[in-house]
């Protein structure tokens, strides 16, 4: 069985490929202007790591994330929020609170011991919290989101971050530097300051162990650190790509429903 | 989306819910009839009604922005009250003869200090206060009564300057009146709670917002038609995959219940402002002795409460619990505007109570006009994937 999962984020494409049980996953591919082409290409590299020549091959596809009725191959959409409960479960079954951070959403999900989703909060419309806040503040310190996220970033001795809104914040981060405020120092407070932020989204759906962080901003080690002070837990990796992990868990659930499809089909065959 | 109702009466009311203005004001005003706007619904209709007045629930249908009300308001403000003072700046509500304004919320409530010195044609402006508390024992009688003086005191208002007499048999005209809408819009109501509802949420919306734009005889004898219309239609059979309650402030954004439609919800019953609130609990005592009283009473003690109300959770808590069995609900969602006082700082207090009874909510922070979709959308889409996960 061939399924698939499309998760056509506000700031990157996924795609993910099942043969039977076994996950590919293509290349993280930069959002175009056009969804409809990010979501081609994202899928054109899962074929290709999954061996297969064409899209043709796949039975079942789902799309999923901001995008997600955008992706023009999909069968159907489900939301994002569903789909990183069911990948993050798939990829780690022991997984109970998923903190998800994208490009302009984040968002804390709670799961049960059989990987249904069973609450989330989702942060308000604003840019705090996200990737897009660390993008613009990779600006103004002009290191890159990987500086961003370098562990080599990490400071003892973090400035404090007090506005929430991206755009005060910049200004906040301006004022730091022209304070010739030492770069790790402001980028921790940075790091911190999001923490913060994503942690109450958490503490309103509970933090239940095991918890593991998806979504692009998974990758800034940084923040990882600040959240695992702030929760007073340790953050479980996943063994696959955890940017993945709504292609992922997209693909997952085309596997639940085509399975269910046949088993339809077969009812009613055997009816007539 | 429709449910495909065959009715001219309903296509009327569509019509008049989708604009400011109608016919039926124009005519109203040509024959020499006045109106009166209001803006919450504590503000009681039948005084106005005995007046011989057109009351106008003053909305902000077909606004795009607010540019002209920043002049006056803050982004502190909701989004509501930006909308419709940005539309009595562009002079929609010219046709308003007079207005008056009720202590709802501190943001409606301001309403009040920028129409008296924003450049408006309508210069008659009336500031109605609305008791704050209730549930405190032995004050009851006490509240009541001061609501009365305040009553009395807007009738005199309006009789001083309209040069009108507000008698005690108009007053019971005007409550039997508005006691048959409330009746006749409770069974349009209990349409909804069979599986397949002929008339969904968003369609139920707009005849309800016709409602408070046109007289009230007339509205009354479209309602009647209605139901006839409807009674003898099935819903059309939807894969809907949740029955939901909303709750929170008015909901006059008609994309905004298209969100749910297109994501799998079906909404069957609501707890909003000039939703399920105005019908559904009780009437008001046609027979009362005192009128103003019973009126008075009505908005203190019987109906259910927006959360302005100091005390009120409790009965907010009943409402929704024998909504829902009513109604056979599977999810609460929690909609609130951007900055919503009141709203907002009750939302955690719900959110907990339905964390303990295991009932599905959601909450959802929103602008008075749907702009942005896409996150709301994820929100209720996702929402709607849980509730059917636990089925």
């Amino acid at each position: 069985m061939i399924v698939g999962g499309c998760d056509l984020g506000s700031t990157t494409g996924k795609a993910a490929i099942m043969i039977d049980d076994k996950i590919y996953c293509g290349d993280i591919i930069p959002a175009t202007t056009k969804p409809a082409l990010t979501a081609t290409m994202a899928m054109d590299s899962a074929l290709k790591k999954a061996g297969l020549k064409s899209i043709d091959e796949i039975e079942y596809i789902i799309g999923t994330g901001y995008g997600r009725q955008k992706v023009p191959f999909a069968s159907e959409d489900i939301s994002e929020i569903s789909c990183h409960g069911k990948g993050a479960y798939w990829a780690l079954q022991s997984v109970r609170t998923i903190i998800d951070i994208g490009g302009q959403d984040c968002k804390a999900i709670a799961i049960s011991d059989k990987g249904v989703v069973t609450q989330f909060e989702m942060n308000e419309r604003c840019a705090a919290g996200t990737g897009r806040f660390f993008q613009v503040m990779a600006k103004v310190l002009t290191c890159g989101l990987e500086g961003i996220g370098s562990v080599s970033n990490i400071s003892d001795n973090p400035v404090s971050i007090s506005n929430q809104c991206s755009v005060f914040a910049e200004s906040e981060v301006i004022t730091l530097i022209n304070d010739e405020k030492s770069i790790p120092d402001i980028i921790t407070g940075i790091n911190q300051s999001v923490a913060k932020r994503v942690v109450s989204l958490v503490r309103r759906v509970g933090i239940h162990d095991d918890v593991t962080l998806t979504g692009g901003c998974s990758k800034n080690l940084g923040l990882k650190k600040a959240l695992e002070n702030l929760l007073g837990t340790t953050i479980k990796p996943l063994p696959v790509d955890p940017q993945s992990i709504g292609a992922i868990g997209a693909a997952v659930f085309a596997k639940e429903k085509l399975l269910a499809k046949r088993a339809k089909e077969l009812e009613v065959s055997s009816k007539e | 989306m429709k449910s495909g109702i065959k009715s001219e009466v309903y296509d009327k009311l569509a019509g008049i819910a989708g604009n400011v203005s109608n016919s039926e004001i124009e005519n109203w005003q040509k024959q020499g009839g006045k109106i009166v706007g209001y803006f919450c619904p504590f503000i009681p209709e039948e005084i106005i009604i005995a007046g011989g007045f057109l009351p106008y629930k003053v909305r902000g249908t077909g606004s795009s922005d607010t540019s002209e009300a920043d002049e006056y308001f803050d982004t502190k403000n909701c989004s509501f009250v930006r909308h419709c003072f940005n539309h009595a700046l562009l002079g929609k509500f010219d046709f308003l003869d007079a207005m008056i304004v009720g202590t709802g919320c501190d943001h409606t409530r301001r309403i009040f200090d920028n129409w008296q010195v924003a450049p408006l044609k309508t210069k008659l402006v009336y500031l109605l206060d609305h008791p704050r508390t209730m549930g405190t024992e032995g004050m009851e009688e006490t509240i009541i009564s001061y609501y009365r003086a305040q009553l009395a005191k807007m009738k005199e208002y309006l009789e001083n300057n309209f040069g009108v007499e507000i008698t005690v048999p108009k007053l019971r005209n005007a409550i039997k009146l508005c006691n048959e809408t409330r009746l006749f819009q409770k069974k349009l109501y209990e349409l909804r709670k069979v599986e397949n509802p002929p008339i969904t949420a968003a369609e139920m919306a707009s005849v309800l917002m016709a409602g408070a734009s046109i007289p009230k005889e007339q509205y009354n004898e479209y309602l009647k038609t209605l139901l006839k219309d409807l009674s003898s239609v099935q819903g059309v059979k939807k894969d809907y995959q949740a029955r939901l309650m909303i709750i929170g402030p008015a909901i006059e954004d008609p994309l905004f219940y298209s969100l749910f439609e297109e994501n799998g919800g079906e909404i069957v019953i609501d707890d909003t402002c000039f939703g399920a609130r105005y019908s559904m609990k009780s009437f008001i005592d046609e027979e009362a002795e005192d009128p103003l009283h019973a009126i008075a009473k009505y908005n203190v003690s019987d109906v259910p409460f927006c959360p302005k109300i100091n005390g009120s959770h409790k009965n907010r808590i009943e409402f929704i619990d024998k909504m829902m069995k009513e109604y056979k609900v599977d999810g609460i969602i929690g909609q609130g505007y951007v900055a919503c006082d009141p709203w907002g700082s009750s939302f955690g207090m719900l959110s907990a109570h339905m964390k303990d009874a295991g009932i599905p909510y959601l909450r959802l922070e929103r602008e008075y006009i749907s702009t942005e979709t896409g996150q709301l959308s994820t929100r209720i889409q996702a929402f709607i994937e849980t509730i059917g996960g636990r089925k």
